[in-house]
């Protein structure tokens, strides 16, 4: 497989997408590289082996940000840690910026670690150390002199905006500032790469927006490549590069964030993806909602836009071009990265003529077009404002 | 009191203390690292032997469920080849170390234990060698429930060093006996068991504030 973020057969689309030529110059150039990796935990006491992981392939693009979503139990923390050699594969081959460590020993692995910060959900900062010293500590592992930690740990606490916090015990910290903490111990020894193990699953939603700010700057300024995993599709949406879905140990779709969160190719990621990208009919209209026609009722239509059709007046344009009434009943306009996308709900003209030519309208622009069924021309509420029900407008 | 009494007093006293100081220290030296062993070398720990583990376990449960006046005579010639002598104060040192040591080496392994293995975690993701996890993680971890358990440890050797001295150890507990005893004069009993209660509320008042400023998870004002 030469894609960049190759993947098992499920993700035919995925892999079209992503084997296009530079893939061949990006995977020399990948940070992490996963072949043909399963792990399977042997029996022990009694309990069967478990099989966590199978066939994997996936390759981190050096500098990027890719992150691994999936349900509990479905391997990712076995997956982040056979990237610096805390688990070891039983099958398949694990290549660091090029170089082969899938049969380092653990000496190896140590020395290779000192290249790889983590960061943890529960952060694992030492309760007896002060802020400053948990900083310190891979650098003592690693025989730095006194007055280098000094030097290296001060700047550290300045880039995570926790110069006065200095001296402070962990117990003395909020959870946002035990991970700033946990993310500068991870970048003492200058990692080229930082694995994230659920880094923001214990932290309220606005402490999470601010430590995936910093990961994001320490991944565009110092060009860290970050491997994360996460079970919520806004970390993802916030500051990956590329996704891949994990399930049940195997890898099912990957490729660009946009890509996979606007057209989910399999009914997991679709799952995930549900609430976060696409939109859904208020309760009042959805009791309204049946599935035959009646004599003139309005046809329910959920329009998806991604790229740049997300920005053209699509609406106005069936509107004068075809001459028909749309309605909005629903809609959400949000990006990723620098691209657009969105879902609205519509009611269409409900007789076969009028919606015929209001799909063939919206499949000629490329819309991704579902039809929900249909309701009877007045709704109960009908001067209710759409613009009530549009959430997250970028 | 007579002051030839006081001065007998207060022998007795440096002399139980000496008892324990000594041996608490020896026990303190073998049974930390002991204890460190016994909770590191199970199987997929950081030193793994579990044959050794198994063993050395046997052997600590076998001194710790002997009782101590016991121990002191099984271990005589023991006491004998170490102390060159069975009597006074520097004999009791080797059966009060005896007992001591798997005593303190139970007390760390829980202590130690007790870390989250998380933070052993972080250190190896870290490159850090099983003895700097050792050094840098657990043992400071540890620490606040390890002065706390030598505190108890501590105070145990107290009993100890007095029980040694119904077989000649010397110290308070000889004190007590001899005079209190066996002269009938109630009132050094008295004061011997005075003594052993102010060491004892001592010991513990010290090493109970030693912990608390150690143990930096709770929030200081
Ligand atoms: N050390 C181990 N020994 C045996 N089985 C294990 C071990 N670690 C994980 N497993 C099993 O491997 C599977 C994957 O576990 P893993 O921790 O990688 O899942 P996860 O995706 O990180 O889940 P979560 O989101 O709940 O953290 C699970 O079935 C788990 O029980
Ligand atoms: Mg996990």
């Amino acid at each position: 497989m030469t894609a960049a973020v190759a993947l098992s057969s499920a993700s035919l689309d995925g892999a079209t997408k992503l084997a296009s030529a530079p893939q061949d110059a990006r995977r020399e150039e990948a940070a992490i590289t996963l072949a043909g990796v399963g792990k399977t935990y042997a029996a022990r006491d009694g309990a069967a082996e478990v099989s966590a992981l199978q066939d994997i392939h996936l390759a981190v693009p050096r500098g990027r940000i890719l992150g691994v979503i999936g349900p509990s139990g479905a391997g990712k923390s076995t997956l982040i840690r056979l990237v610096n050699g805390l688990e070891r594969p039983t099958r398949g081959r694990i290549a660091l910026f090029g170089r082969d460590v899938t049969a380092l020993d653990e000496s190896g692995w140590r020395r290779e670690r000192r290249r790889i910060g983590m960061i943890f959900q529960h952060f694992n900062l030492l309760s007896s150390r002060s802020a400053f010293d948990n900083i310190a500590l891979p650098l003592e592992i690693a025989g730095v002199s006194r007055a280098e930690i000094e030097t290296r740990v001060t700047k550290l606490l300045e880039l995570v905006g926790l110069t006065d916090k200095r001296l402070r015990y962990p117990a003395e910290l909020s959870g946002g500032q035990k991970q700033r903490v946990g993310i500068a111990r991870a970048l003492a020894t200058e990692p080229a790469i930082l694995l994230c193990d659920e880094a923001t699953s214990a932290l309220d939603p606005e402490t999470t927006r601010s430590i995936l700010q910093l990961l994001k700057r320490i991944n565009r300024e110092l060009g860290v490549t970050i491997l994360l995993i996460t079970h919520e599709i806004p970390v993802i949406k916030e500051i990956c590069d590329e996704v891949a879905v994990i399930e049940d140990g195997r890898i099912i779709e990957a490729g660009p964030v946009f890509d996979v969160l606007t057209r989910p190719a399999h009914a997991t990621t679709a799952r995930f993806v549900e609430g976060v990208t696409s939109v859904e009919l208020p309760a009042h209209l959805r009791a309204a909602l049946r599935s035959e026609p009646l004599p003139a009722s309005l046809a329910v239509l959920r329009i998806g836009f991604a790229g740049p059709h997300a920005a053209t007046p699509v609406i106005s344009r069936l509107s004068t071009t075809l001459g028909l009434d749309i309605n909005i009943l629903a809609g959400r306009i949000d990006a990723i990265g620098e691209q657009p996308f969105g879902s609205l709900i519509v009611a269409a003209p409900g007789d076969i003529a009028a919606l015929g030519a209001t799909l063939a309208a919206l499949h000629v622009l490329g819309l991704r077009v579902e039809q929900l069924g249909f309701i009877a021309v007045a709704p109960a509420t009908p001067a209710r404002s759409p613009c009530e029900e549009v959430s997250d407008v970028a | 009191m007579s002051p030839e009494l006081i001065r007998i007093i207060i022998e007795a006293t440096v002399d139980t203390l000496h008892m324990v100081l000594v041996a608490g220290g020896l026990g303190t030296l073998f049974g930390l690292p002991l204890g460190v062993f016994l909770a590191t070398s199970k199987r997929g720990e950081l030193f793994p032997a579990p044959a050794l583990n198994t063993a050395l376990g046997v052997v600590v449960n076998i001194t710790r469920s002997t009782p101590f006046i016991i121990l002191v005579v099984a271990i005589v010639p023991f006491t004998r080849l170490i102390a060159g002598t069975s009597i006074g104060t520097a004999a009791a040192i080797v059966p009060l170390t005896v007992a001591a040591t798997p005593f303190i080496a139970r007390i760390v392994e829980g202590a130690i234990r007790e870390v989250d293995q998380g933070l052993v975690e972080a250190a190896r993701a870290m490159g850090a060698t099983p003895l700097q996890i050792v050094r840098k993680v657990l043992v400071p971890e540890a620490l606040p429930a390890i002065v706390l358990g030598l505190t108890l440890a501590a105070v145990s050797l107290l009993g100890f060093s007095a029980m040694v001295g119904a077989v000649g150890g010397g110290g308070l507990g000889d004190l007590g006996i001899r005079y209190g005893y066996q002269r009938f004069m109630p009132e050094v009993m008295a004061i011997v068991v005075a003594v052993l209660v102010i060491l004892v509320q001592s010991v513990q008042t010290f090493g109970d504030a030693l912990a608390r400023r150690l143990n930096k998870r709770l929030r200081h004002a």
